[in-house]
């Protein structure tokens, strides 16, 4: 649908992981999700390795659309900011930019307050590192959409 | 849109499964997930009604391993296809890289098809997107019903640019991998096509030699650098920061000494006007 490509490089993800390692370390939460509105997957922090991070950051999408729209009604641009309480974990979802959606997990261990403080924090943080486009990568490669054919009548059956 | 992750080296897809209610657009989706190993493959989420019909999406990933050095992911979506949802249908339109429309071949059906694309055109235009631009692939579903329109007539009615389409009988699979494989293709293309484009991309910086440049005549000086808000053109410059204009002009001198007899005249009275 969209003629753009939505890239993310090396040097930008090394950067996107400090600030998420660094938020989760000053917040006390579990575990945290960088993803694009689209639901892609962009970078993940934390204990995530029990969890089913594709599904969610898929669902985070879904449910922040969802939200944009009541706002819409509502007279509202955009609500920034997403809370999901449970009765062990809770979720923190929050803006970060445009195109960007930041899922943090928290328990017990820490509370709603710290870990907006530092959400906030971290998302500008974020968005400067996410708008910069300073980097530049070799591209996927011409042998790529071959290899791809052969590999989908694999899967699919010829 | 297409995410590529160089870290990772990842590319995820997105594709969704358009049509209208009850045309077998999460049955497709219930093959596909039945069929392809399981390391191929997420968990099927239905986001449903109680009686099972789609109320917001069905999400299914593939994962088809390494390709060219890159693990490729697919996301396949549908939406709900009744008419009055048409508010969560747009929002699981956002960022489709691919479209298969799954028509039901029933010939009751025929106005409800040609409605549902048409919606489609309309909800790709709320993003800005013509449906003459995306990849698209058609599904003539139900091919196993009695009162079936034949491919001529949905061709005559849906397939209004030469699309790739496929009869399908989506309960019991018919067609069902032949489409996904088609619409994969062309969206894999249409991206490899567009991250190769030498235009497309900046160029690649390729510093001189020492030895060569000596030899050069002289360069030119160096271009002043940029301010720095060329380079991060969403920050907005302090040198550039302006203060708004003063919205109320300063009051005549003539209104402030009449203002202030009136007050003189009333404390004078001992505070009656």
């Amino acid at each position: 649908m969209s003629e753009e490509i939505s890239i993310i490089y090396k040097g930008q993800f090394e950067r996107i992981d400090g600030v998420l390692k660094k938020l989760l370390r000053d917040s006390e939460a579990k575990c945290s999700l960088l993803v694009d509105k689209d639901g892609h997957l962009i970078a993940k922090q934390g204990f995530t390795h029990s969890l089913d991070t594709t599904s969610l950051a898929a669902l985070l999408a879904g449910s922040f659309a969802s939200t944009k729209e009541i706002a819409k009604i509502l007279g509202e641009p955009e609500f920034s900011v997403l809370f999901h309480e449970g009765r062990r974990d809770n979720i923190h979802v929050s803006l970060v930019g445009k195109r960007s959606i930041l899922g943090v997990v928290f328990d017990d261990r820490t509370t709603i307050g710290m870990v907006r403080l530092y959400v906030r924090e971290a998302e500008g943080e974020l968005k400067e590192i996410l708008e910069d486009h300073s980097e530049w990568e070799e591209g996927i490669g011409r042998g790529f959409a071959d290899q791809a054919k052969e590999r989908l009548d694999q899967i699919f059956g010829d | 849109m297409v995410s590529i992750n160089y870290a990772f080296r990842e590319i995820s897809c997105k594709i969704v499964y358009y049509g209208p209610g009850l045309s077998g657009k999460t049955t497709n989706l219930q093959w596909v997930h039945q069929k392809i190993p399981r390391q191929r493959r997420g968990e099927l989420i239905s986001l449903a009604t109680e009686k099972d019909r789609t109320l917001y999406f069905d999400f299914l990933p593939l994962d088809l391993g390494a390709i060219h050095g890159f693990t490729t992911k697919f996301q396949l979506y549908t939406v709900p296809g009744q008419v009055y949802y048409n508010a969560t249908r747009r929002l699981v339109l956002r960022g489709a890289d691919g479209i298969v429309f799954v028509a039901d071949s029933q010939r009751s059906k025929m106005r409800e098809n040609m409605e549902s694309i048409q919606n489609l055109r309309e909800n790709l235009a709320e993003y800005g997107y013509r449906l003459d631009d995306i990849c698209l692939v058609l599904q003539y579903n139900k091919r196993d019903f009695p009162d079936r329109a034949s491919v001529e007539e949905l061709n005559h009615l849906l397939n209004y640019r030469d699309l790739p389409f496929f009869e399908a009988v989506a309960i019991k699979g018919v067609g069902v991998f032949e489409t996904l494989k088609s619409i994969s293709k062309l969206v894999l293309e249409k991206t490899t096509h567009r991250e190769v484009m030498p235009e497309a991309r900046p160029p690649i910086p390729t510093p001189q030699p020492a030895q060569s440049r000596a030899m050069q005549s002289p360069q030119p000086p160096p271009a002043p650098r940029p301010p720095r808000a060329d380079y991060y053109p969403h920050r907005i410059s302090p040198l550039r920061f302006q203060l708004p204009p003063l919205v109320e002009a300063p009051e005549p001198i003539e209104e402030t000494k009449r203002k202030g007899f009136f007050l003189w005249r009333i404390f004078k009275r001992g505070g009656k006007r």
